[in-house]
């Protein structure tokens, strides 16, 4: 398909090569909750397209519906219509298996509480998914040592979550959400729960990640201060755009 | 699939190393109780049935009985029967007996019982009665018109069924022994109780009394001639040699005596089956409810493990994996605590029960039965809850209280 449409060559080919540099496309995604007789429209048809390297922060207020277009965007969550294409591929038909094995390989979260999984230690928690994946213990084992030493967790390899502060265990939990190399990260007002000083570490790594290895992030949140560290923001209120995108 | 395999055991690995120790030692506590209590009345039965054998084969029947030919009343030739019989190595002793039903009467009060004409030394080679004696003394060679009564009969000593009973007789008392018609007085001269009821509600006196009181001339008559071989014998394979030596008259091991004891353990049997189902039910309840709890309590790590692209089958058999081991430990704890705990320590201290002190005895195949019944129902039990949570959609077991 995409072949024959390259051999077209002019306008098609060029719309094409455009469209492939986005590498999430949102179209009219619109995502409806029923709490009972009540019907909570969370996103009223909001078109996202977001670059491949970009960091794009989601700004609104609360209740605006941010959380839950990262959530479709994640394909955490599956909207009412509209449409998630990522790297090329639409994710619209997916059943919930594929959906679960296209996070395991292409995604990455960091949630706002961390969510890491107690039982597991640091470098436990970050290779789970590797061991998902099918890797060789070596290749587990060393790949989530180096990305929590890139995290600068290096000497808290094998310390349990509970014995460590918040900063730390949310540097883990954006060791886990990049270990595989994922397509994107997608990150969740993940500096609500921490400090300034903790805040700025992780922010510093997602900038690090982002400008060194190209890695894509879409994240959420309310700090007008984050926004230094992002390329674009797309601000979203009463679950629409709102076009006021400021691309820096 | 490997790979799969390898996070479910990882993920059940971590969750026990690392989970609440409280939760594990309590469930695995808790199916250790129940495993215990499925083989409990397996081997209260077995224990049973074995002291059941035990006492018929020590106390009445020996390891084998040789009865008359099918349609003559008494076995003829027994002294030579008895030699050629005893000539064999597996042979410990034989015993000729008279035997009759008869009763008894001392003070106004009747009882009824099978006597048996002996020949006190050849008995005591063959059965345990001389042991046996609570009072007085067994009967020696010479001894005519005495007799020694099961304390059934003579009531006393902790009778089963006093009441039916001569109500107390003691050594020395004079009692009148009637049988088929002839009633002479019999001098008591000693009483036992091998515990065993059947046992215990017959008496003894000797051979020539039992002949006079039968009126048999022949003193080369018995209807019965038990065997009592060396503990290795395999009474099959002594009956196949003993009619190998001509031998014409009925040969029975004591297995074909234990019929009315079989019947017990039928019904027993039934009562235990039942019993093992409601335990397997109770067994299927808890574990259900215990992983169920455990289970709820890790709610949100299942929605984050979907999140990250844990498949769900990965994650339900991580729990399976946890059930099986909690079930796993509870069985060899069960069994360790039955086969080293509780089973020698019967042994040595045994249960006093009514037939005499039980010892539990260890039923392996039923013990394996009850094994792979629980770990059946542990896994049942751990996959549904698993299985349902698993199945919710991930934002719901992430963010739900
Ligand atoms: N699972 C849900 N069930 C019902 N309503 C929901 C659910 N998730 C979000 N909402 C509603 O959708 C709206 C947007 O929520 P959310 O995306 O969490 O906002 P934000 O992250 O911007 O604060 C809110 O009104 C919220 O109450
Ligand atoms: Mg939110």
């Amino acid at each position: 398909m995409e072949n024959h449409t390259r051999k077209e060559g002019g306008k098609e080919a060029e719309k094409l090569t455009k469209n492939d540099s986005f590498i999430i496309e949102g179209i009219d995604i619109v995502r409806t909750f029923k709490m009972g007789e009540v019907e909570v429209r969370a996103l009223r048809g909001v078109p996202v397209k977001i670059r491949r390297g970009e960091f794009v922060a989601i700004m609104g207020p609360s209740g605006s519906g941010k959380t839950t277009l990262l959530n479709q965007l994640g394909l955490l969550d599956t909207p009412n219509s509209g449409k998630i294409i990522i790297n090329g591929m639409d994710t619209s038909g997916m059943s919930e298996k594929e959906k679960g094995k296209f996070r395991l390989h292409n995604l990455g979260y960091v949630f706002q509480d961390y969510a890491l999984l107690p039982e597991l230690n640091a470098i436990e928690n970050v290779y789970l998914s590797l061991m998902m994946q099918g890797k060789s213990k070596k290749e587990y084992e060393s790949s989530a040592s180096d990305i929590l030493n890139a995290v600068g967790l290096g000497d808290r390899l094998y310390q349990l979550p509970s014995k460590m502060s918040g900063g730390q265990q949310q540097r883990v939990s954006v060791a886990r959400a990049l270990a595989h190399k994922p397509l994107i990260l997608f990150a969740d007002e993940p500096c609500a729960n921490l400090d300034s000083a903790a805040s700025k570490q992780v922010l510093d790594l997602f900038k690090k990640f982002n400008e060194n290895d190209g890695q894509t992030i879409v994240m959420v949140t309310h700090e007008d201060w984050h926004l230094e560290y992002v390329d674009r923001v797309i601000n979203l209120m009463d679950g629409m755009l709102v076009e006021k995108n400021d691309v820096k | 699939m490997l790979e799969k395999a390898k996070v479910s055991l990882f993920l059940a690995a971590r969750s026990i190393s690392r989970g609440n120790k409280g939760i594990t030692i309590f469930t695995i506590f808790v199916l250790t109780l129940i495993f215990v209590q499925l083989i409990l009345f397996s081997s209260i039965l077995a224990g049973v049935t074995v002291k059941f054998n035990e006492l018929m084969v020590d106390y009445q029947t020996g390891n084998l009985v040789i009865e008359p030919e099918d349609e003559k009343r008494y076995i003829e030739n027994t002294a030579a029967l008895q030699k050629k019989i005893e000539s064999l190595p597996e042979v410990l002793g034989t015993s000729a007996r008279l035997k009759a039903s008869g009763s008894f009467r001392y003070k106004e009060k009747d009882a009824g019982g099978t006597i048996y004409g002996i020949d006190p030394n050849d008995e005591t080679f063959v059965t345990g009665l001389e042991g046996a004696m609570m009072s007085g003394e067994f009967l020696s060679k010479p001894d005519r018109g005495e007799v020694i009564l099961g304390r059934e009969v003579s009531g006393g000593f902790g009778a089963l069924m006093d009441s039916k009973s001569l109500g107390g007789v003691e050594i020395g008392d004079t009692v009148e022994v009637t049988i088929q018609g002839n009633t002479k007085e019999f001098r008591v001269k000693g009483i036992y109780s091998t515990l065993f009821f059947l046992a215990d509600s017959g008496a003894y006196i000797s051979r020539a009394d039992m002949e006079e009181m039968l009126g048999v001339r022949d003193g080369d008559l018995a209807h019965e001639i038990s065997i009592k071989t060396t503990a290795d014998t395999d009474e099959f394979e002594f009956r196949i040699k003993l009619l190998s030596l001509g031998i014409k008259e009925n040969i029975r091991t004591w297995q074909e005596f234990a019929g009315i004891l079989r019947l017990i353990q039928d019904v027993l049997g039934i009562v235990r089956n039942i019993m093992s189902a409601i335990g397997l039910l109770i067994a299927f309840v808890i574990i259900f409810v215990v992983i169920y709890v455990n289970i709820v309590n890790k709610k949100r790590q299942i929605g984050v493990q979907k999140a990250i692209g844990i498949e769900q089958n990965v994650i339900i058999a991580s729990f399976v994996l946890q059930a099986m081991l909690y079930a796993g430990c509870g069985v060899i704890f069960g069994y360790l605590l039955m086969r080293y705990g509780i089973i020698p320590y019967t042994v040595v201290h045994p249960i006093r029960a009514p037939l005499g002190d039980v010892s539990l005895g260890f039923d392996q195949l039923e013990a394996i039965n009850r094994a792979v019944l629980l770990f059946l129902a542990s896994v049942v039990a751990s996959v549904i809850p698993a299985y349902k949570l698993a199945n919710k959609d991930l934002l719901e077991l992430i963010w739900e209280k």
